[in-house]
């Protein structure tokens, strides 16, 4: 392990981390807020530690898959560092705790806050928050890539490092033109949807933040009631269908802006992932409708938005979920732990898992009913193989291992059961939101000290899909280190 | 860049981490200072004057009561040393506004004030008014208290001004240390830093240089090291190596 080689490569994901922060910067000088000084020092003590180790520490493009993870883990979280650096020295309501949290929350999308006043906050910060959303939306060290000149194999590394294994299985380039197709849709969709929110009413600043939000699936908003404060249908609208196309693999929605349409239909992940969701708009709809809003129309419009909301694992809330009648609730509980494809923003267990663990559950029973046929497993008419199907069923079970014990631990703690549940999985499929006292109008705040950790470990751990944090916490991992 | 740069570059940077950070302390300290000054200016003085008013507006309620009973020339005598105090203070306040909302209160005052003064000043000794406790119930002391709850409103306005700025000077506080706390524990991580890349990159090859020269001169194994970096560290690699090659040359 060459860990100056690391620190060189962690430093350009601090200089990405430094440039949005030096405009945040601008835009709390512009707007005369107490937000500059903050910003302004945080930018540069973050500035100076990721340009040193580029003056000192010499390039090479070859690296090894060991420093490739360490790199993208060591990223993920030098990021939430310094990203809480303008939270801490902005004081208020920013313990180092909170600090951290509201970090964490914002680059790997999440979007739980520790706030109850947001428009309290100096423009500047509010800009800076969306921005964490944004850097981390798409991966800290895919940005990175993005903007450097190609850098050989250490480039393909990273890519491998960042993505998971089922991104990979569904892009059919190139690292480099993997990397192209993803910025290009990542920065068209946002340019496109902060014209649409503009035009419909929002200032730029607000249209910019919640841009961002959207199609990082994150879910922070600049306003205290989030989407709800708009109550403007258009604005709710756009919103719905950024965040749809959010949740659907960039490299299918690229296909689909050069032409080829036919893509999209075909993609039996994406025709679950809507199907799904469309059921699911269904069934809420129908029993939020009386109990509590009184129309149809408002029933389906708050039904909708929510349950897209969660199931791309944005976290925006026009109304209050928490009071949703139990099966509504479960719904949302369902959708939280699913979220939307692979190979988009989207946290959570993701569709394409879940269309393997439910053909795996069909062909396991064909499999019983005729022991001696050969049985593949389909999708899209290709054939997956047995070891990615089996690593996305032991990824399934170990993601709902890890909610199970963070939500004992957060229990001990004197949580309720369901805020503890909900604001785990929440967490680890950087969702936001959960339900009880941390439901789409509440906040995490009260959430004890260490129940915050946890938290902000579970989102990491949601954020990296588990395994590469885990990894850099191996012994093995530290061995052997190569000298220069 | 030059090995020369590169250390220097080092030490500009942890420089310039704990020269901004100190800057920025001492101006949130210097804030602090006037953020106090602002709190006795703006907020304690119009309080003070507001409760003077209030002190006044007591004074000329019990002229009045004196009037009622009959002593003119006690009750005049108060009521107009009162209301000087009432003007004095009043014009104090008029000329402090400093937060918004003050000047409507102020405006407030002044209307209510002159609604009760207009009650006060007309004849009471000798007219209708005098021993009228159902005139002095149901109009003059109405007056008065309408006048004592804009003065009261006026104050409650400071007071949140002045609460509002103390909890400010708690953040600005915190602004004024953070940043020292923050310089100290970058400059700590970045020594480290700098010391491991120091001794990764320049001590431990000047070590293998100096270990590869014994072994050339002791064992004459060949002179062959690759240095990353290119720097003076790099030129001295390559010279020595032309040397040995040169020696070995020569020997042959």
């Amino acid at each position: 392990m060459r860990l100056h080689i690391v620190l060189r490569y962690v430093s350009f994901s601090l200089l990405l981390n430094a440039l949005f922060m030096f405009i945040s910067c601008i835009i709390s000088g512009i707007n005369n807020d107490i937000g500059f000084m903050p910003l302004f020092y945080s930018s540069i003590v973050t500035l100076l530690f990721g340009i040193f180790p580029i003056i000192f520490v010499p390039g090479t493009t070859s690296i090894t898959n060991k420093e490739g993870l360490l790199i993208v883990t060591t990223s993920w979280l030098l990021s939430c560092l310094v990203g809480s650096l303008p939270y801490i020295l902005y004081g208020g309501p920013f313990t180092f705790t909170n600090s951290w949290f509201e970090s964490v929350s914002g680059f790997t999308t999440t979007g739980s806050s520790i706030l109850s006043d947001i428009e309290s906050l100096p423009l500047g910060l509010i800009f800076w928050r969306a921005s964490t959303h944004w850097i981390g939306g798409i991966g800290i060290i895919i940005f990175v890539l993005s903007v450097m000149p190609f850098i050989g194999i250490a480039e393909v590394v990273l890519f491998k490092s960042e993505v998971s294994s089922m991104v990979r299985e569904n892009f059919h380039h190139r690292a480099r033109r993997a990397i192209q197709i993803l910025i290009s849709v990542y920065v068209g969709l946002t340019i496109l949807e902060t014209i649409m929110l503009l035009f419909f009413g929002m200032n730029f600043l607000d249209a910019i933040s919640h841009s961002f939000a959207t199609i990082a699936t994150g879910g922070f908003s600049s306003k205290n009631d989030s989407i709800a404060h708009y109550n403007s249908l258009p604005i709710e609208i756009t919103i719905i269908v950024f965040m749809i196309l959010s949740g659907i693999h960039f490299g299918l929605l690229y296909s689909v802006v050069t032409g080829q349409w036919g893509n999209l239909w075909r993609s039996s992940i994406i025709r679950y992932y809507l199907v799904s969701m469309l059921v699911g708009i269904f069934i809420v709809t129908l029993n939020i409708h009386h109990s509590q809003y009184q129309d149809w129309w408002s029933s389906f419009r708050y039904a909708a938005f929510n349950i897209i909301s969660v199931g791309t694992s944005t976290g925006f809330a026009n109304t209050n979920t928490a009071i949703w009648p139990a099966v509504s609730c479960l719904l949302l509980i369902f959708f939280t732990l699913q979220c939307a494809c692979a190979g988009s923003t989207s946290g959570g267990i993701k569709a394409d898992r879940i269309v393997i663990l439910f053909k795996s559950f069909f062909r396991q029973i064909r499999q019983l009913m005729y022991p001696k046929a050969i049985l593949p497993l389909r999708i899209n008419k290709e054939t997956v193989k047995d070891e990615l199907a089996s690593k996305a069923l032991l990824y399934i079970s170990i993601y709902l291992m890890v909610i199970f014990i963070i939500t004992f631990l957060l229990t001990i703690l004197k949580i309720d059961m369901l805020s503890a549940f909900t604001g785990t999985i929440a967490a680890m499929g950087n969702v936001g939101p959960g339900l009880g006292s941390v439901g789409s109008t509440g906040n995490f705040n009260h959430i004890p000290e260490i129940g915050k950790w946890l938290l902000s470990i579970t989102m990491l751990l949601g954020r990296l899909e588990v395994y590469a944090l885990f990894i850099i916490l191996t012994p093995n991992q530290w061995r052997k280190t190569v000298s220069y | 860049m030059g090995l020369r740069g590169k250390i220097l570059s080092g030490f500009i940077i942890l420089s310039l981490m704990l020269l901004i950070a100190g800057l920025w302390s001492i101006y949130e300290l210097s804030s602090i200072g006037s953020s106090v000054q602002k709190i006795l200016d703006d907020n304690y003085e119009s309080i003070h004057a507001s409760k003077m008013m209030i002190e006044a507006l007591e004074r000329e309620d019990s002229a009045i009561l004196l009037l009622l009973l009959g002593k003119w020339e006690e009750g005049r005598s108060i009521f107009i040393r009162a209301d000087s105090l009432f003007a004095y203070n009043f014009n104090f306040a008029t000329k402090n506004i400093t937060i918004p909302g003050e000047k409507v209160h102020l405006d407030t005052i002044k209307v209510k004030y002159s609604a009760y003064k207009k009650l006060s000043e007309r004849p009471i000794v000798g007219t209708a008014k005098e021993g009228n406790l159902d005139w002095y119930f149901n109009q003059n002391h109405r007056a008065f208290l309408d006048v004592r709850y804009s003065i009261e409103q006026l104050i409650d306005l400071n007071d949140r001004m002045m609460y509002k700025t103390s909890t400010d000077l708690k953040n600005r506080s915190n602004r004024s240390i953070m940043p020292g706390i923050i310089a100290a524990f970058s400059a700590l991580i970045f020594t480290l830093i700098f010391n491991y890349l120091v001794n990764f990159l320049v001590v431990s090859p000047i070590i293998d240089i100096t270990d590869r020269i014994k072994k050339f001169k002791n064992k004459k194994i060949p002179f062959d090291l690759k240095i990353e970096t290119n720097d003076e560290l790099m030129d001295l690699a390559n010279s020595i190596q032309d040397l040995c090659q040169y020696v070995s040359a020569k020997d042959k």
